[in-house]
């Protein structure tokens, strides 16, 4: 099944739009100041990068992305910067050391360039094109490969999904036991996860008093 | 066909939906009086006293786990569709893999739950934290009136 | 390229949020990787895309996991900044 003339101009103009509009959102994300606001271009991009998964042939994964990534970990990430009021303040990045900076943009530049040689020096035009199958099969393919032909991975990632959910429950249980210790004896890395009740520390309610004063001052 | 092409209409609806909010912006700044604003009328609403602090509140971390359930479940459900389109699905090798898989993730869910009392304060403890806090405060107060 | 931004975020930025992110873009590129060379082998089979799935629910679990602990860093230290690398006893005692 070859593609015509303009099917194929339009795939690459399709692709030049969609890379650029993912590599944008994720620059927004990582580096725009308001938190709230990189959390939602992160959300953003989850979905442009579906519109990737449609240009590779592959119709479960964007269902699955957009499902997943924005809906379900976008949701998560936002959840976790509401609960964190002190995250919201963006006088964080003002002190970046340059060093940092430098190897952070010495070991990206690194790995881009790695995929850039495989990109362009592979020979990937040497291996015969191969045209993809129609939605229905595709999604039986995809079907019989996972469930049938290789079905342990399903059950690794059952086992996964408790490992998350024992681990979270663990962690949020730490952290009431961290809440009912003393307010002032907090910081001191041994004494961790004491159900200890005897002293008086701040409740939830009234952190956020405690929060909103020593903001004020600020 | 190809599949992005498919999903053309898709794309022309993505972009009349950003272009529907652009518009609406557009208008109503187009609309609206510049006037110029300072810092007392774009100042939060406070009943009439001084705003002290940004009005960040912390909410409960007990609806963290909700969210966590949420990704658990979406992800099984995930799996789950793409075994009910297929045409193996009434295999008794098949079922009892998707039966299996269920069932774990189904305890995990259970269990999450089962466990979800201790992981956010009570009604007794939640008193008694308050009732903590108040005294140390008062003490506080009562510290700091006397020097 | 998406991989070289995600691993970037995740080196340089001292918020907490940020760095979780950067893993979550990381993740994207590396999935995108995968179902392109499964497009572009010989024969098509559905390897990479299955793959892809995997790793979708395997990052999802990752993501949870990662913000439970840094739930509980704020909850230790009230702040989601690393600070810098300063070769001392630890955190500040406040």
């Amino acid at each position: 099944m070859m593609m015509q003339g303009a099917e194929v101009l339009l795939e690459q103009a399709e692709f030049i739009g969609v890379a650029v509009i993912v590599l944008v959102l994720a620059y927004l994300a990582l580096e725009h100041k308001e938190i709230t606001y990189a959390v939602f271009f992160f959300g953003f991009m989850a979905a442009a990068v579906a519109g990737f998964y449609l240009l590779l042939e592959a119709p479960f994964l964007v269902g699955l992305q957009i499902a997943v990534y924005t809906g379900g970990i976008s949701a998560l990430i936002i959840f976790g910067v509401l609960l964190l009021p002190r995250a919201q303040d963006s006088s964080l990045e003002i002190f970046q050391t340059a060093r940092r900076r430098r190897f952070g943009l010495l070991l990206s530049g690194a790995v881009m360039l790695l995929s850039a040689i495989l990109a362009f020096f592979y020979p990937w035009s040497d291996l015969p094109p191969v045209s993809p199958p129609e939605l229905a099969q595709s999604l039986q393919g995809l079907a019989a490969w996972l469930w049938s032909g290789h079905g342990i991975y399903v059950e690794m990632v059952a086992l996964i999904m408790l490992t998350a959910l024992v681990g979270s429950v663990a962690i949020l249980k730490m952290m009431k036991a961290e809440e009912l210790r003393p307010l002032t004896t907090e910081s001191h890395p041994e004494s961790a996860g004491k159900k200890d009740e005897s002293g008086s520390s701040s409740a939830p309610q009234t952190e956020t008093g405690e929060g909103a004063k020593e903001a004020g001052p600020e | 066909m190809r599949l992005f092409i498919d999903f053309n209409y898709v794309f022309v609806w993505a972009l009349l939906a950003v272009a529907l909010v652009v518009i609406m912006l557009a208008a109503s700044w187009i609309l609206r009086p510049h006037i110029l604003q300072n810092s007392d009328k774009t100042s939060t609403y406070e009943c009439g006293e001084e705003p002290i602090g940004p009005a960040r509140v912390s909410y409960p971390y007990s609806y963290f786990l909700y969210t966590i359930l949420f990704v658990i479940v979406d992800v099984m459900g995930a799996f789950l569709w793409l075994l009910s389109v297929s045409q193996f699905r009434t295999t008794e090798a098949a079922v009892w893999q998707m039966l299996f898989f269920v069932l774990l993730i189904t305890a995990g869910i259970g269990f999450a739950l089962r466990m979800f009392p201790q992981t956010i304060l009570s009604g007794k403890e939640t008193l008694k934290l308050y009732r903590e806090g108040k005294a140390r405060r008062d003490s506080q107060k009562t510290e700091a009136a006397q020097q | 390229m998406l991989i070289g931004l995600g691993a970037y975020g995740m080196i340089t930025k001292r918020n907490l949020i940020r760095i979780i992110i950067g893993a979550e873009i990381m993740a994207n590129g590396v999935n995108i990787a995968l179902v392109a060379f499964s497009v572009y082998t010989e024969v098509f089979t559905f390897t990479g895309q299955s793959l892809v799935i995997i790793v979708i629910a395997v990052t999802a679990a990752h993501t949870a996991l990662a913000m439970a602990l840094m739930l509980m860093y704020n909850a230790r230290y009230s702040t989601v900044d690393l600070g810098e690398p300063v070769v001392s006893e630890g955190r500040r005692h406040e």
